[in-house]
C-alpha cells in the first residue's frame, strides 16, 4: 500500500492504483471492525473518507494528501505493533483525533497549521525511539518511503534514498516547509509517549527486535528460487555421499565426513522447511465450499478442521487441492443425509465433516471425516460385480477392506446409478491418481450408517527418499523403502523348495502364506539369471498389493534424490525416475505399484494381512529368536537391526559388554551367552540384534533368528487380565524380553572406575 | 535450421558414427561429455541408448547408432547435450571430432535416393574436400519427437 500511495504520487490520475490503495484501507478498516481494534477503525474510516473522495474524483492527490496518508499509515503501524507486542492497541487519544482532525481538513482541500501540529506527534508513533538522536529505530533502508521523521542532519545527506521520491519520503523537510515550529520543539515529546505502554523505553537494540514483528520478519521467495535451493542441495547430498564413501577408511576425513553429514542434513531440513506451508492455504476455502454445497443440496453441514497448522511442502500442497475437494464434496453429496433422514436415524440434524491434518512419521495425514450414510460392503460388492470390475467368484472371497478398496477402480466412479447406490464414488479414482502421483495413499474406511473417513497419507517431501538399492543383472534399482517390507535371501535361487508354481505363476511360502513372485530380469527383459543362482527377494507392499521382487542383490539403503525421467521413458512405467549414487553409478527407481499392476497382483494378497490385523488391540509382530536352548520374542517395531559380527567388536566397559553402533555405544545384554561360551576364538560370528529402547538402543545377543510373526495377547484365566511378559506365538507360550531391564551405561565408570577401559585399537 | 543455409560460413561439430561423418551446429552444443559412465533402461524405446549424468541432471540419451539400426557400439561413446524446450537430452556418438567451417555453398539437400528413416534424420549434407559431412540437427533428434516419428 505504501507503494501505491507513492506511486500515486507520481501519477495522481491513475484511478486503478486509487481503487487499489481504497480497497487496502477499507479491507483494514473491515478487519480491524470485525476484530474489536476501534482505534484502527476509527483511523482508518477517516483515511477512507479522504480516499473515497480522491476516487470519486471529487478531490486530486496532491503531496499534502499522499503525505496525511502516509502518516496515517505510520499511525497505524504503530499501534499494530503495539498489539503485536502487548496484544492491546495501546491508547492515544490525542493523537489519533489529531490525525483524524487532518484527515478531515484534507478532505476539505486545505493543509492547515493542524498538520504541523500532528507531524511530530506521527514521528513519535512511527518511532518510538527513547532518544531524540535515536529516531530511525526501525531499519529504515528496506522501506525508505515509511521513514516520516529522518533527524534533521542526515536530511542533507538522505539524497540517495529519498532523490526520486519527492514529498513523502523527507517528510520532515515538508513538514518544515510548512513553517511549523522547529522539530526540537517536538523532540521532548518523545520519550514520553512511547506507542509501547509497557515501560520505559528499552534500548535501542532490543527495540530493533520486535519492530521487525509486523513486517521484516517473513520475505516472500521466488518458488523457482526455492527449487533450484532444492536441487542444489540434493546435489550436496550426492557429494556428501559420495565423500562419506570415498572416506570411510581413514579416521580423520572420516570424522569431517561426519560433520559434512550433519551440515548437509541440516542444510537439507532447512531447505525442505523453507518450502512449508500450512495446510490451512489449502483448507482455508472449504468453509466456503462446504457451506455453499450444503445451501445447493438442501442439507445442513458443519464443518470443523483440526490441526491447520501442519505444515506441507508447497508442491505437495498443491497437489492435494483437488484430492480433498473432491472427496469433500462426495462427502456432503453422497454421504451426508437430508435433515430429516438424518433425524429419523436418529442423528442431528446438522450433519459434520470433519477435516484433520496431522503428523505421522515422515507423513502427514489429512483426513476428511463425515458423519454421514456410510457405505455399504453389500451394495458396492453387488455394483462391482454388476459392472464386471471383479469376477462373482473372487468378489465373494473378499474381505471389508478389500471391498472398499473397489471404489478406487477406474469405472466404478462414473455412472450416476453407481454412486446413488453406494453413496460415495463420484472419480475416486482419480482421487487416488493424484494422491499417488506424490507418492502418497489414499485410505478409507466407512461403517453403514455411521459415516466415512478418508485418509490421504501424503510424504512430507517429494525430492529426497530412502530407498534400498538392488542389482539385477549387472544394474541398480532403487526400491523406496516406504513399500518395503521385507528381505528375504535364497541361496540357492529358484531352486529354493519354498518357491513353488502354479502354472506359470511363481510363489514363495512365507510363514505358511503364498507370497506372489515378480522376476525383475524377466520384468525388464534383462539376460535371465542362471536358476540355482542365489538371489534375494524384496517383499514389497504397493498400495496392499504385497509380492515379492525377485533380484541378483542387495545393496545399502540409501537415502536418493529423485531426478525426473524424460517423458519416452516415464511412458514405460516401471521408473518412478532416477537418481544418481553415493558411488557415482545411476540407479533407476522402481515404481512398485505399477510392477505389482503389471504383474496382476491383486489385493487379495491382503487377505490374510488384514485378517491378521483384525485378531484385535493385543495383536503385535515378534522376531522369534532362539536364545541358548529357549525361544525368546522381541517387539519387532523396535529391532532396529539384525548384525551378525565376529566376537572380537564386542568391547567390555567394566564388566559389560558393549558394542559400537554407528559412532555410538551400545549396551549388550549376553542374553545367549555366546560370549562366554566361545571363550577364546576371537574370529567366531555372533548374531546381535540392535532394538530401540525408548529414547536408547540396546544389542542382545542371540543364538539364532528364527521367524517373524504375529502373537495375540495372552489372559489370565477367571481374572482376564492381560499377562505381561508373554505371547502366543505359533501356538507356543513365548517370553517377550524386557528390554528395559538391559542397564544402561551411563554409571558404568562409577561402578567399575578400576576396569574401565577400551582398547586403544579399534578393531573392524 | 535457416541459419544453416543462410549464413555463409558456420562453425559446426564434428562427430563419427560407424564410417560416416556427421555435423552439428556448434551453437547446438551446450556440452560434450567424453566417454560418460551410462545406466541402460531396460525397456527403453530402442533409440535411447541410456542414462548420463550431466551437472546433477539424468539425461535420456538418443543412440545414433541404435536410431541408424546400426550395431551397438562395443567401446564407451562420447554423448553431446542438446537442450530442447522440456529440458536437456544427450547423443550418444561413437566419437567427437574436431570443429569444421563449412559454408552454406557446399550444402546440399538429402538425395531422394535416400532410405525414408535417414530422409527424416539428416538435414542434407555439405561436401567438404574430400568426402560429405551430414547435417544432423539437434530439434530432429528430440526423444519426445523421435518417440512420435519412429514407434517402435
Amino acid at each position: 500500500m505504501e507503494r501505491c500511495l507513492t506511486d500515486l504520487e507520481t501519477r495522481p490520475g491513475d484511478t486503478e492504483l486509487l481503487a487499489d490503495i481504497f480497497r487496502s484501507v477499507h479491507t483494514i478498516k473491515g478487519t480491524t471492525g470485525f476484530l474489536g481494534f476501534s482505534r484502527l477503525e476509527a483511523l482508518s474510516h477517516s483515511g477512507e473518507n479522504l480516499l473515497g473522495l480522491l476516487r470519486d474524483g471529487k478531490l486530486s492527490a496532491n503531496p499534502d494528501i499522499i503525505s496525511g496518508l502516509l502518516s496515517l499509515m505510520d499511525v497505524l503501524r504503530g499501534v499494530l505493533h503495539s498489539i503485536d507486542t502487548t496484544g492491546a492497541e495501546g491508547e492515544n487519544p490525542e493523537l489519533d483525533s489529531a490525525m483524524i482532525a487532518r484527515l478531515d481538513k484534507l478532505q476539505l482541500g486545505e493543509a492547515s497549521p493542524a498538520v504541523a501540529a500532528v507531524e511530530p506527534e506521527l514521528a513519535a508513533v512511527a518511532a518510538p525511539a527513547p532518544t531524540g538522536k535515536q529516531r530511525r529505530p526501525r531499519a529504515p533502508r528496506k522501506h525508505p518511503h515509511t521513514q516520516s521523521a529522518p533527524p534533521p542532519a542526515e536530511t542533507g545527506e538522505a539524497g540517495p534514498l529519498g532523490e526520486d521520491q519527492e514529498e513523502p519520503v523527507d517528510a520532515e523537510p515538508e513538514v518544515e516547509r510548512n513553517s511549523r515550529p522547529a522539530p526540537a520543539a517536538a523532540k521532548p515529546s518523545l520519550p514520553a509517549r512511547p506507542v509501547n505502554e509497557s515501560g520505559p523505553s528499552p534500548a535501542p537494540e532490543t527495540q530493533a527486535a520486535p519492530t521487525s514483528g509486523t513486517a521484516d520478519s517473513t520475505l516472500r521467495v521466488d518458488v523457482e528460487l526455492l527449487n533450484r535451493m532444492m536441487n542444489l542441495v540434493g546435489e550436496l547430498v550426492l557429494t556428501r555421499n559420495q565423500i562419506l564413501q570415498a572416506t570411510s577408511t581413514d579416521a580423520n576425513f572420516a570424522l569431517l565426513g561426519r560433520r559434512l553429514d550433519m551440515v548437509t542434513a541440516d542444510l537439507r531440513e532447512s531447505v525442505m522447511k523453507a518450502r512449508m506451508q500450512p495446510v490451512s492455504h489449502v483448507f482455508s476455502r472449504f468453509p466456503r465450499l462446504v457451506r455453499d454445497l450444503a445451501l445447493g443440496l438442501d442439507k445442513k453441514v458443519r464443518l470443523e478442521m483440526e490441526g491447520q497448522e501442519t505444515e506441507l511442502d508447497k508442491s505437495l500442497l498443491e497437489a492435494i487441492r483437488d484430492p480433498l475437494t473432491h472427496s469433500i464434496r462426495n462427502s456432503i453429496d453422497h454421504g451426508i443425509e437430508m435433515p430429516d433422514v438424518r433425524v429419523a436415524n436418529g442423528k442431528p440434524a446438522e450433519g459434520l465433516v470433519r477435516l484433520r491434518a496431522c503428523h505421522e512419521g515422515s507423513h502427514v495425514i489429512v483426513e476428511v471425516h463425515d458423519d454421514g450414510a456410510g457405505m455399504s460392503i453389500e451394495k458396492i460388492r453387488a455394483k462391482a460385480v454388476e459392472r464386471q470390475l471383479v469376477p462373482p467368484a473372487r468378489a465373494e472371497l473378499m474381505n471389508e477392506r478389500e471391498i472398499l478398496q473397489l471404489i478406487f477402480l477406474p469405472g466404478f466412479s462414473t455412472a450416476e446409478a453407481v454412486t446413488s447406490v453406494s453413496g460415495r464414488g463420484v472419480g475416486m479414482d482419480v482421487v487416488r491418481t493424484n494422491v499417488e502421483k506424490i507418492g502418497g495413499k489414499v485410505e478409507v474406511d466407512s461403517h453403514a450408517g455411521k459415516g466415512t473417513v478418508l485418509r490421504l497419507r501424503i510424504p512430507l517431501t517429494l525430492a529426497i527418499i530412502p530407498a534400498l538399492i538392488v542389482h539385477s543383472r549387472g544394474q541398480n534399482f532403487a526400491v523406496p523403502q516406504a513399500s518395503l517390507t521385507e528381505l528375504v535371501h535364497l541361496s540357492t535361487g529358484e531352486n529354493d523348495p519354498r518357491i513353488e508354481r502354479l502354472e506359470n505363476a511363481a510363489l514363495y511360502r512365507l510363514r505358511g502364506r503364498l507370497l506372489p513372485l515378480v522376476f525383475l530380469d524377466r520384468l525388464l527383459q534383462q539376460t535371465p539369471r542362471e536358476i540355482g543362482a542365489p538371489c534375494d527377494i524384496a517383499i514389497l507392499n504397493a498400495d496392499g498389493r504385497r509380492f515379492g521382487l525377485i533380484v541378483d542383490g542387495l545393496a545399502d539403503p540409501e537415502e536418493i534424490v529423485v531426478k525426473p525421467l524424460a517423458a519416452v521413458l516415464r511412458e514405460i512405467g516401471f521408473y518412478a525416475g532416477a537418481t544418481i549414487l553415493g558411488n557415482g553409478e545411476m540407479a533407476l527407481i522402481l515404481n512398485p505399484g505399477a510392477i505389482a499392476q503389471n504383474a496382476n497382483v491383486s489385493l487379495t494378497a491382503e487377505i490374510e494381512d488384514s485378517s491378521s490385523d483384525e485378531k484385535g488391540a493385543g495383536h503385535r509382530d515378534f522376531l522369534v529368536v532362539e536364545v541358548g536352548s529357549r525361544r525368546a520374542a522381541l517387539p519387532l517395531e523396535t529391532v532396529v537391526r539384525i548384525e551378525r559380527i565376529p566376537r572380537s567388536r564386542i568391547e567390555r566397559a567394566g564388566s559389560r559388554p558393549v558394542l559400537r553402533f554407528e559412532g555410538a555405544l551400545l549396551p549388550l545384554d549376553d542374553a545367549a551367552s555366546d560370549l562366554v561360551d566361545q571363550g577364546g576364538d576371537p574370529e567366531a560370528q555372533t548374531t546381535v540384534v540392535v532394538c530401540r529402547d525408548g529414547q536408547r538402543h540396546v544389542g542382545m545377543t542371540v543364538s539364532q533368528v528364527l521367524d517373524v510373526t504375529g502373537g495375540s495377547q495372552l489372559e489370565e484365566a477367571g481374572s482376564g487380565l492381560v499377562a505381561d511378559g508373554i505371547t502366543l506365538l505359533h501356538e507356543k507360550v513365548t517370553g517377550i524380553v524386557s528390554l528395559a531391564n538391559i542397564p544402561s551405561l551411563d554409571n558404568v565408570v562409577e561402578q567399575a572406575p578400576m576396569e574401565f577401559s577400551l582398547p586403544a585399537e579399534e578393531t573392524r | 535450421m535457416n541459419e544453416t543455409h543462410t549464413s555463409a560460413t558456420q562453425e559446426v561439430c564434428s562427430v563419427r558414427v560407424g564410417d560416416t561423418l556427421y555435423g552439428v551446429p556448434i551453437a547446438h552444443v551446450l556440452e560434450i561429455l567424453g566417454k560418460p559412465a551410462t545406466q541402460p533402461v531396460p525397456l527403453a524405446p530402442y533409440f535411447v541408448g541410456g542414462l548420463v549424468h550431466y551437472r546433477g541432471e539424468v539425461l535420456t540419451a538418443v543412440s545414433l547408432r541404435r536410431l541408424l539400426g546400426m550395431e551397438a557400439s562395443k567401446t564407451p561413446e562420447d554423448v553431446l547435450v542438446f537442450e530442447n524446450p522440456d529440458g536437456l537430452f544427450g547423443l550418444f556418438v561413437d566419437s567427437v571430432g574436431e570443429v569444421l567451417h563449412v559454408s552454406a555453398a557446399d550444402h546440399e539437400p538429402n538425395p531422394a535416393t535416400l532410405e525414408a528413416r535417414r530422409q527424416a534424420l539428416f538435414d542434407g549434407a555439405w561436401k567438404l574436400k574430400d568426402r560429405l559431412l551430414v547435417s544432423l540437427e539437434p530439434e530432429r533428434l528430440d526423444p519426445m519427437r523421435l518417440a512420435s516419428s519412429f514407434p517402435a
